[in-house]
């Protein structure tokens, strides 16, 4: 009972400990702001990394033919949900206002990619009637049906084609990331408005050009390589955009490109052609050599079409299942393929490997590892930082236990026993705990809720940009406190406390009552 | 039956490589209700015996007697000895030692919470009650909320008398109590003191070098150079 008394007597007048108790706090927050930011970066690393990855995927660069039929084996298997091919290659593109970007460029069924990933959820032009939580002006464009038609933007977009502007045919369109062009910029609230751009004339005029990039074309330049991998002859198509795309990955937004699957196999020569025998020499170009027909041009011999290819398939679980399961299904069916289409596909051996049938948390390992890394590095720094605290706390109840020493002899005196003076100072240490952490639990919760604003204010207010979404990947700080980190941190700080006050408590409690009273 | 018996007491401190005997055989019986002084030079070791019979200190081990109530203090483990000195015994103290956070009250009812502990809680109205009464007796009525640095050296030393009291000890062990008080105050101290124990019937030993003091008690014994004489 004692205990209580002088533990909320000493609280209420020793300044001391308590700036302690707030240091601990600002430790405590420290470290649950930097876990908070650093675990939600890797959270959103990996569920927006999904977006695109499919739980997994079976990859052959130099492409897969017959995809079709491994494509019904792959979805008659009751691990897989559904399986959607693509080509996933790199290329160049010049932008509208002349502008050249390096690209990844990735050709899809619209409707069979959204079956497998959340494509459709990604496409960010669209009509919308909630406005974004943060936007409480609804000044996102998307909300006014006036400022572009939203509903015919948002179909273009899943087909990936748009109507010819003379003949109104359907023609292929690409979707492009929304970070790429330029042409938008992101407000605080989460929503895009675009901005005006322009390009030079050739006379040295300046043309201002239509806000929206979905109003304008691209040039695509993509170097085809044939089955064996080698390079073939540069190709350029211009295409019309037909919307925009946002994952949240900055990487991802900046630089990938949409097309339609066919209209890139035709590009990457990757299409449906005649097949031919080799000649002696070994060395031909088949697609100098043989017309698209099918007919021989020269000396090569044709032997029937060559199947159509895809670089990779896109898989998802079926429900219940897991990635591995999916990926241990895909290398089963796989060698029952590779066994069906012998020599015309690659052999089983060639792709059931850790880099032709990957898991999305394989395909993300490198990146997910490296801020894994990063983070348990940072945070054993703060964890450091708390355990000197604790020693802090250590030495200032060493110092008033010393001042102390004379009171300990008289509660020795009246009859309190060692138990209860140590149980004292604990008390004291883990009261100083529970309070410094309180107080930086609360201002970790502050700051980690309203970090983008705070950041977006040292941004207007001082020039002072941390978080540079070209090198973290998002354009948003991650900003939720997981309570079980919440709970860890909490707990971590309230025992370092404690720690930081027993070897003082034992010290307190061993005094001798004589010694202590005649204490000067 | 003699509330405090010793025989053969002896102490000795170790000083760096010196060692210095203090106490060199001290045999004193001292009777339920009595009030003995006891007189000495300074470093007879009076304050070291006064620490023998509250269980503050222990005596060299050697062949010795320390009962109270004919129960061996020194055979007590360290639980026990905590508890005679939270029930049976009231320490007062010449530089009073009062916890200098703690308001007078405060500083009255912390000895009952080291004798009841959690169950203070429950006799927390009858114990503030009792202080209450104690301080208002010795003229402090009007400063239970002040803190000893707002008090005279009188008042702090009724304070601790109070203290000493409240758990209603057998025996009260007082450290020359007027040692560090004017001749009037000190004088008003030892009536306190005398009242108290003639009231309530408690054994008092009281250390001392004040003749006019140890004149008033019903005996007075004189320890030199360890022994008592």
């Amino acid at each position: 009972m004692y205990q209580l008394l002088l533990t909320r007597v000493y609280l209420t007048s020793k300044i001391m400990p308590l700036l302690a108790s707030v240091g601990l706090g600002l430790c405590t927050a420290l470290v649950l702001v930097v876990w908070s930011v650093m675990g939600g970066f890797l959270t959103t690393l990996l569920s927006s990394g999904r977006v695109f990855a499919g739980d997994a995927t079976i990859n052959w660069p130099a492409g897969i033919p017959h995809y079709e039929a491994l494509i019904k084996k792959l979805e008659a298997d009751p691990a897989i949900g559904a399986v959607a091919p693509i080509i996933d290659t790199f290329g160049v593109v010049k932008l509208p206002d002349d502008r050249i970007e390096g690209v990844r460029i990735v050709g899809i069924e619209g409707k069979s990619y959204s079956r497998v990933v959340d494509f459709d959820k990604a496409l960010w032009w669209r009509p919308i009637k909630e406005a974004l939580p943060k936007d409480r002006d609804r000044k996102d464009p998307r909300l006014n049906p006036d400022e572009q038609d939203w509903q015919a933007i948002y179909e273009n977009s899943i087909s990936l084609t748009k109507p010819d502007r003379v003949t109104g045919e359907r023609v292929p369109a690409a979707v492009v990331g929304i970070e790429l062009s330029g042409m938008t910029q992101r407000d605080g609230a989460g929503y895009y408005t675009p901005v005006g751009l322009a390009k030079p004339r050739p006379d040295g005029s300046v043309q201002n050009l239509d806000l929206y990039l979905h109003n304008h074309q691209i040039v695509l330049n993509i170097i085809p390589q044939d089955s064996q991998g080698r390079l073939m002859t540069p190709t350029s198509k211009p295409l019309p955009v037909a919307g925009e795309f946002r994952t949240g990955i900055f990487e991802i937004d900046r630089r990938t490109v949409f097309v339609q699957l066919a209209e890139l196999q035709r590009l990457m020569l990757m299409d449906a052609v005649a097949g031919v025998k080799s000649s002696p020499s070994g060395a031909f170009n088949p697609y100098e050599n043989v017309a698209p027909d099918g007919t021989s041009l020269g000396n090569v011999e044709t032997t029937g079409a060559t199947p159509a290819r895809v670089s990779t398939l896109v898989l998802r679980a079926e429900e219940g299942f897991t990635p591995d399961d999916v990926r241990q299904s895909a290398m089963r069916v796989y060698t029952e393929f590779a066994e069906e289409f012998r020599g015309s596909v690659p052999q089983a051996f060639q792709i059931n490997n850790p880099r032709g049938v990957k898991t999305w948390a394989m395909q993300m390992s490198t990146l997910v590892n490296a801020v894994e890394k990063e983070t348990a590095l940072v945070l054993s720094l703060f964890w450091f930082i708390t355990i000197v605290c604790s020693a802090l706390i250590l030495a200032i109840f060493w110092a008033m236990i010393s001042e102390k020493t004379k009171d300990i002899g008289i509660l020795r005196a009246i009859g309190a026993s060692r138990a209860g003076i140590a149980g004292m100072w604990i008390s004291y240490g883990a009261i100083l705990g529970v309070v410094g952490v309180a107080l930086g639990l609360g201002l970790a919760y502050i700051v980690v809720l309203n970090i983008n604003s705070i950041h977006d204010w040292l941004g207007y207010s001082l020039g002072l940009y941390v978080w540079d979404p070209r090198v973290y990947y998002f354009s948003k700080i991650p900003d939720r406190v997981n309570p079980a980190n919440a709970l860890i941190v909490a707990g971590a700080g309230i025992g370092f406390a404690v720690l930081g006050s027993i070897i003082p408590a034992m010290r307190a409690a061993f005094i001798r009552p004589v010694t202590a009273l005649r204490f000067e | 039956m003699a509330l405090i018996q010793t025989a053969n007491l002896k102490k000795t401190y170790q000083l760096g490589h010196v060692q210095v005997p203090v106490l060199r055989g001290v045999n004193l019986s001292v009777q339920p209700g009595e009030f003995v002084a006891i007189l000495g030079a300074s470093g007879s070791g009076k304050s070291t015996l006064l620490h023998l019979l509250g269980g503050l200190d222990a005596p060299d081990a050697d062949d010795f007697k320390l009962l109270f109530d004919n129960r061996p203090i020194n055979g007590m483990n360290a639980a026990q000895l905590d508890q005679y000195r939270r029930t049976d015994v009231g320490f007062v103290f010449q530089f009073y030692h009062l916890l200098p956070e703690l308001n007078v009250l405060q500083n009255v009812t912390i000895a009952a919470m080291t004798r009841w502990g959690w169950a203070f809680s429950s006799r927390r109205a009858e114990v503030e009650k009792r202080a209450t009464e104690l301080l208002r007796s010795f003229g402090l009525g009007d400063r239970l909320r002040h803190r000893p640095v707002e008090l005279s050296g009188g008042e702090r030393q009724r304070v601790a008398i109070a203290r000493a009291l409240i758990n209603g000890p057998r025996l009260i062990l007082a450290d020359e109590p007027t040692g560090n008080l004017d001749r009037k105050t000190g004088a008003g101290i030892i009536d306190i003191l005398l009242e108290r124990r003639k009231a309530e019937g408690r054994t008092m030993i009281v250390v001392t070098h004040d003749p006019e003091l140890a004149a008033k008690a019903d005996r007075v014994v004189r320890i030199v150079s360890g022994v008592i004489e």
